[in-house]
């Protein structure tokens, strides 16, 4: 059976199981790689290895050049990338791959150099600092996204943060002698939440951090290396006499203990998932587990261990392999006599494409657990590197699906399409080895941006567009790469070769890739691409910055938001001198409006240059016009006579430009008046030694003089400003009628027959409230209406009903009625005179 | 009665809308700890007065001042200013700090921008060199519902800023809001617009859904069929015209504010002292609902019913023995006794207008005006209330109503008009007929005038056949019907396309807009023939219009459409937006320069 030849290739470490599958045969480009002669840092996740010949061994050189070199290869043994590697500062100290896949390289004097990928130095060196520089780095050691270096000194420096790089001190561990070993506690499993490093020293180990040094484990070493678990709980450690000591992290107890037959401190010591520890020594490799005896694979070949979080990959020479625990849905089926009903489903299977009656037996005796079987089945698949094992699994599964309705079809769609993804990613040519708990743990975005890193853009884009994923950023990373890798291709193609791809995706940000062309050096298409971008918030600011100031305006206006349009207008305000800012904005309507706008209230003088300068002279005597007026609210201004005062001379400038123009008589005139204005109030200040005339108008002027008894000065005002005689009787009447001079308005009356008739006087008088005055001038009105209007305002119904008979106006008649009905009297006048009359329709 | 109107009737669920502001407001005082002092800009205090109670913006730990000159006066070490994106207030803002500055006090400064920071603004605050004292937010405000059928922009300078300077954030903030609108309700199928403001909004529209589409595939049936967009300067003419509704004559007289008004405590019955009292006005109040559209003259009867219908039945509770459930009527409506109170003096103080000789003369001179009949009364009008030095306000309504039926004034009479102005109010309303120019509201005949054409196309004059029981919207002016809502009524009937000759004569493009289409590649196209589109919904529910006047729209033109939907055969209901409650004195006191 076939099951059993699955478990045959099983070592048992008590009562577990584990497996070391071949992942890939290596090649390495066809070139000798000799990982006994060289520095080397694979990635976690299935990521790329780097290699560096090591020239702290004296090796022999076949046909190779003497210049060391920096190679990079893929976990398939592809190359990728190499340069050489020629970084001053020292020794190469450490190397190794962040999370995000640069290779940080730690050199002697404390400089960090960061590759990507593409052996690509990306950014320059970050420093450790002068003290660092001046003592030399002895040894590093890396995590995830930082690293701690160990001077000749024994002090320790640490960059916390590769995204932020800023180096920074912990405290003096205060030893002599450089210590045993070294490991650290990555910061997000330490109390503090700050990187902890764990210093073998004597017989004990110092824990050191940024603001503190502690002593844990006396009496337990002196220790010869460390090594702590993935999840930062546990410390596996080799003693000076050949023990293996499993600690938890605050050395509270031991949790087991090993004795190795060699005292020899290991070359490597790593954790393989959290159940074992692998010891590895020249051409044997020890995994050590809690209970039982050791299980020992042999090399005859140099040996790299990569722990990942869920067992370790072992790179050698001529393989990259993967030993890991066996998963307990795989040991429950291809176990050896395992009678689980998921080994008696995978064995059903195998009947039924036999053809055996014995395939219905065997579903028979697990109908209740088929459920469970099928998720075994399932989940087996799922960790499988094997397609073909993996098929045969899934198809068990889909065997148990037939008899099982319930079982939910999505867990078996899902795990086909993880797997999918998986052996795509497998695939030796792009060499990414996860393992499905691997993948679950760096999730699809990641993988994908690191598929992308590694510009597998097709892949990349296939796989997300089958796990229903933003192809966006695939298609912005492949865009700028496409336009950085491609010099020579004239703007146009180019062009059209990006829009051909970034048209699969709606609303990706034209913008950003525009923004990658200019700083790629290409102006041009950087210009021709954001015409493409839909969102002019994006563009408007791109198109400034790549100095396209007349489009942006263009398209700002095109918006409608007047927000963008300001944008542009203060960017070309401040880079164009003064007469071309005015040339290239009085030809946008809308800028120039804004602009018009804000100057109106920030830039006074500006903006009347601006109107100088395209010919707006009205527009100049209104912002002078203002300027005096502003005079007025000023009461330092306006001190002293206003005949050399400034306000007159900016109202005089103001007429000059008005008539100036065509179209502006009429205002000219105005501004005119209104400087002979001032000059007659402010003799008339004089005159009358009181100071109310000024700003007044010359209606109100007329008035004031009336008033004042002052005739003759009021008749002065009405001939200068050539005053009508209809409004003179209007103003004349009424300021009468303020000062109650009732002989002096009948005298007027009498002057002559009145131009526009004898409405004013009634109305001054009715307005001062004097009902007698008014008679006089009541039946004087030449309209029946206005007379009947006029009694009924001084409450004299009877002859207000009289003079609406008179007229005939039903409307109006209709009206007084309703004014008056409170009065039940007139009311009854009323209902004769409509009896009288027959009005239709009235109330 | 709440100044916040209950939205619980409104045909759209615009509480969720508004509650979403409130959030939005309530978590910008959150996230600033501690005590605080929130300065909000007057004008922006109103609008926010029906969003939220002030109780709530002091639970969360706010001092609240008014934005003015002064400086504020307060203890808090952190200071809130609420403000719309307006430059004369970034200047108060910064002698604030700058006050501050030279006292040596030290205060945390944010400033909140309504609905959102302005590069303009920011530019301010860069010159004075305060900006790096600043923290700078945004609090995104488009639309504020007035009512259960009312939403506001908030944008009351929209008008002179299109017509007088030129600026049109004003269409962009329009175009913006209808967008969010278009989120929470889906994307408005048919779009008929009228005017620059308006057909440009349409076209912002559609660009806004290709830069941020509202995906069409989560909303079954959009919850707004229509939108009709029209600008104010296609119809000027009805805000000039004195509006003859109850919420109309309250508006034009005592000046409604954010739903309410504010009138003497001695008017509403209380003491004679002089104090203030506010008075909402909204649907919330029943009686109100009842009769806000009313044509003035049909409210005083009612009411007088409504007193002597409760007069009646208390002397028959007095009178006669009545069962305990006639009695239990009779409390139920001894309930509605403080609305009708309410009303009855309400309008009683309006009455003590309408019943001047003066009201109905000029509402006389109006309707000549309207009909075009005989220019020299008119003319001798207008010239008598210059020379009467009557408030500008009502000379210039009624000037700029002459200006636009007679399409501008022969050049004489221009002149000499604007030259009496200048010489009974002074000089300084130069600028102020300047900008009436500009805006084309009162300008010299040049052209060809098309008043009379239109009012006969449109039936705009309708004998009147009594105000009690209208059947046409003309009762609202008592005869004229307005220009605005009689478009809106031929767009929903046959779209624009039947009155092609006629709106060609008035100002601005039209445009008629499907959109939506399932092909995602064409979002709009433009329909070719006339057809309905009021597609009545399936189901037999009304189907929603929207209609946005860009410029403001008056109370009696919003009575005029909750008309139109109250007749019977007409399956939709109106839902109408504005950049703001105007009426023909709130144009022109935009456009009137002041001194200061």
């Amino acid at each position: 059976m076939s099951s059993v030849s699955v478990a045959a290739e099983w070592e048992q470490l008590h009562d577990r199981f584990y497996r070391k599958p071949e992942l890939y045969s290596l090649q390495w480009g066809g070139a000798r790689m000799d990982l006994a002669r060289h520095r080397v840092a694979c990635a976690p996740f299935g990521g790329p290895v780097a290699a560096i010949r090591d020239d702290s061994k004296i090796v022999q050189l076949f046909a190779e050049s003497a210049r060391r070199k920096l190679l990079i290869f893929s976990s398939s043994g592809h190359p990728l990338a190499s340069a050489a590697w020629d970084r001053p500062g020292g020794r190469l100290v450490g190397m190794a791959w962040s999370d995000d896949l640069l290779l940080h390289c730690l050199v002697q004097d404390g400089s960090l150099y960061r590759y990507n990928i593409r052996a690509e130095l990306v950014g320059p060196p970050v420093s450790l600092g002068k003290e660092c520089f001046e003592q030399g780095v002895a040894e590093c050691v890396f995590w995830g996204n930082g690293v701690v270096a160990i001077t000749e000194s024994n002090q320790i420096f640490c960059v916390p943060d590769f995204k932020n790089p800023r180096p920074c001190k912990l405290a003096d561990p205060g030893i002599d002698e450089f210590p045993l070993c070294v490991a650290v506690i990555e910061p997000q499993y330490t109390m503090s939440g700050a990187v902890e490093v764990l210093l073998g020293v004597g017989d004990y180990v110092l824990a050191v951090e940024e603001d503190g040094v502690q002593q844990l484990g006396v009496g337990i070493g002196p220790l010869q290396r460390m090594a702590v678990s993935q999840n930062g709980k546990y410390l596996a450690t080799f003693t000076h006499d050949g023990r293996l000591l499993v600690i938890p992290t605050d050395f509270s107890r031991i949790i087991f203990e090993y004795t190795c037959e060699s005292a020899l401190p290991p070359e490597q010591i790593a954790w393989c998932g959290l159940d074992s520890v692998l010891l590895y020594w020249d051409e044997m490799l020890l995994m050590v587990g809690p209970h039982g005896e050791p299980v020992c694979y042999y090399y005859d070949e140099p040996i790299k261990l990569i722990p990942e979080c869920d067992g370790v990959r072992i790179l050698s020479n001529s393989s990259m392999e993967f030993l890991q625990r066996v998963p307990d849905s795989t040991v429950s089926i291809f176990g050896i006599g395992s009678m689980s009903p998921a080994a008696l489903l995978y064995d059903a299977l195998d009947h039924f494409d036999k053809r055996s009656a014995k395939a219905d037996e065997n579903l028979r005796l697990i109908h209740s657990s088929l459920p469970e079987a099928i998720e075994a089945c399932i989940d087996a698949a799922g960790h499988e590197f094997d397609i073909s094992r993996q098929r045969t699994l899934l198809r068990a599964a889909s065997y148990g699906r037939a008899f099982c309705s319930q079982f939910p079809r999505e867990r078996f769609q899902e795990m086909c399409k993880v797997l999918r993804v998986l052996n795509a990613v497998r695939n030796h040519e792009i060499g990414t080895p996860l393992s499905i708990q691997q993948y679950k743990m760096l999730t699809a975005p990641v993988l994908i941006g690191r598929l992308i890193n590694a510009n597998q853009h097709l892949l990349a884009l296939r796989i997300s567009e089958y796990l229903k994923l933003n192809p966006e950023v695939v298609i912005m990373h492949w865009a700028c790469e496409k336009i950085t890798a491609s010099p020579a291709i004239p703007d146009a193609v180019l062009l059209e070769q990006l829009l051909d791809k970034l048209k699969l995706c709606k609303g990706i940000s034209y913008a950003a890739i525009a923004a990658h062309a200019d700083n790629s050096g290409r102006r041009k298409l950087a210009a021709m691409l954001v015409d493409h971008e839909l969102q002019p918030s994006k563009q408007v600011p791109l198109l400034l910055s790549i100095g396209e100031e007349d489009t942006a305006l263009v398209k700002a206006t095109e918006s409608g938001d007047t927000d963008l349009v300001y944008l542009v207008l203060f960017h070309i305000w401040q880079t164009k001198p003064a007469l071309d800012f005015f040339g290239t904005i009085n030809a946008r309507p809308l800028a120039r409006d804004l602009f018009v706008t804000y100057a109106r209230s920030y830039k006074h003088e500006f903006l009347k240059d601006f109107f100088l300068s395209t010919g707006r002279l009205q527009d100049v005597a209104f912002l002078l016009l203002k300027e005096s007026w502003e005079f007025e609210k000023n009461p330092m201004a306006s001190r002293g006579s206003p005949l050399h005062g400034p306000r007159i001379r900016l109202i005089e400038q103001a007429q000059k430009l008005f008539s100036e123009t065509k179209e502006h008589n009429f205002e000219a005139r105005a501004a005119e008046e209104q400087a002979k204005l001032l000059r007659l109030q402010h003799e008339l200040e004089v005159s009358t030694k009181q100071a109310i005339f000024m700003d007044s108008s010359i209606s109100d002027t007329i008035r004031t003089c009336i008033v004042l008894g002052n005739h003759r000065a009021a008749m002065k005002v009405k001939t200068e400003f050539k005053v009508s005689e209809k409004r003179w009787y209007w103003l004349k009447a009424f300021a009468l009628a303020t000062v109650r001079d009732w002989e002096g308005l009948e005298k007027f009356s009498k002057e002559k027959r009145p131009p526009g008739g004898y409405k004013p006087f009634v109305e001054a008088c009715i307005e001062a409230d004097e009902k007698a005055e008014a008679l006089k001038y009541i039946p004087k009105l030449a309209e029946p209406r206005e007379r009947s209007e006029a009694y009924a305002r001084i409450g004299m119904a009877k002859e207000a009903a009289d003079a609406a008979s008179q007229d005939k106006d039903s409307e109006l008649f209709g009206r007084l009625k309703q004014t008056l009905a409170q009065n039940t009297a007139t009311s009854s006048i009323f209902d004769t005179l409509r009896d009288r009359l027959s009005f239709q329709g009235v109330y | 009665m709440a100044q916040i109107p209950s939205l619980d009737n409104a045909p759209l669920n615009l509480s969720s809308l508004r509650e979403q502001s409130q959030k939005e407001l309530l978590n910008i005082l959150k996230n600033i700890r501690g005590k605080k002092c929130l300065v909000i800009d007057p004008k922006l205090g109103g609008t926010l007065s029906l969003l939220i109670p002030t109780s709530l913006l002091k639970e969360n730990g706010a001092e609240l001042r008014h934005l003015s000159a002064d400086p504020v006066q307060t203890e808090c070490s952190k200071v809130i200013y609420l403000v719309f994106p307006q430059l004369n207030l970034m200047k108060f803002i910064t002698s604030h700090i700058q006050n501050d500055v030279s006292k040596g006090v030290q205060r945390e400064y944010f400033v909140y921008f309504v609905p959102r920071r302005t590069v303009v603004c920011e530019k301010i605050f860069e010159e004075e060199k305060v900006h790096q004292m600043l923290t700078l937010g945004e609090f995104p405000l488009y639309v504020v519902p007035l009512d259960e059928d009312v939403l506001s922009f908030e944008l009351d300078l929209s008008l002179k800023e299109c017509l007088v300077d030129g600026d049109t954030s004003s269409i962009w903030h329009v175009a913006n809001a209808i967008h969010k609108l278009e989120f929470a309700f889906g994307v408005i199928p048919n779009v008929r617009a009228k005017g620059k403001a308006s057909t440009k909004v349409a076209d912002l529209l559609n660009s806004l859904q290709v830069e941020d589409p509202v995906n069409m595939g989560d909303m079954a049936i959009p919850e707004i069929n229509t939108l009709i967009l029209l600008d104010r300067e296609v119809d000027m003419v009805t805000p000039m015209c004195f509006q003859l509704t109850y919420e109309g004559l309250l508006d034009e007289i005592l000046q409604v504010n954010n739903g309410s008004v504010e009138v003497d405590a001695s008017i509403m019955g209380g003491q004679q002292d002089g104090k203030k009292v506010k008075v909402p006005l909204n649907s919330s109040d029943k009686l109100y609902k009842e009769i806000r559209d009313l044509n003035f003259e049909v409210v005083v009867q009612v009411l007088r019913e409504k007193a002597t219908s409760i007069q009646q039945d208390y002397a028959e509770v007095k009178s006669t023995s009545q069962s305990v459930s006639e009695l239990k009527d009779f409390v139920k409506k001894l309930n509605s006794l403080p609305e009708i109170a309410r009303h009855v003096n309400l309008a009683q103080h309006l009455q003590s207008f309408t019943c001047k000789p003066s009201f109905h003369g000029r509402l006389d001179i109006e309707q000549t005006i309207l009909e075009l009949q005989n220019y020299e009364i008119c003319f001798e009008y207008i010239e008598e209330m210059i020379h009467k030095q009557e408030p500008i306000v009502n000379v210039l309504r009624l000037l700029v109503l002459f200006s636009l039926t007679n399409s501008g004034l022969p050049r004489k009479n221009f002149d000499y008009l604007r030259r009496e102005i200048l010489h009974s109010y002074g000089f300084e309303h130069m600028p102020s007929l300047y900008n009436l120019e500009k805006a084309g509201l009162l300008k010299k005949q040049e052209t060809k005038n098309n008043w009379l054409t239109i009012t006969k196309a449109l039936q705009l004059i309708v004998d009147q056949t009594g105000t009690s029981n209208p059947n046409d919207i003309s009762y609202i002016f008592s005869g004229y019907a307005p220009l605005s809502i009689r478009l809106v009524q031929h767009a929903i009937r046959s779209g624009w396309r039947s009155i092609e000759e006629i709106i060609r004569l008035l100002p601005g493009p039209h445009l008629d807009l499907k959109r939506g289409v399932s092909n995602a590649n064409s979002i709009s196209e433009t329909v070719p023939g006339a057809q309905s589109i009021i597609d009545r919904v399936a189901d037999g529910r009304r189907s929603l219009v929207l209609v946005v006047f860009i410029g403001g729209v008056t109370f009696a033109e919003i009575a005029a459409l909750r008309f139109l939907s109250a007749q019977e055969g007409i399956g939709y209901d109106f839902i109408v937006g504005t950049t703001k409650i105007v009426n023909g004195n709130t144009i022109l006191d935009t456009l009137i320069s002041t001194k200061n």
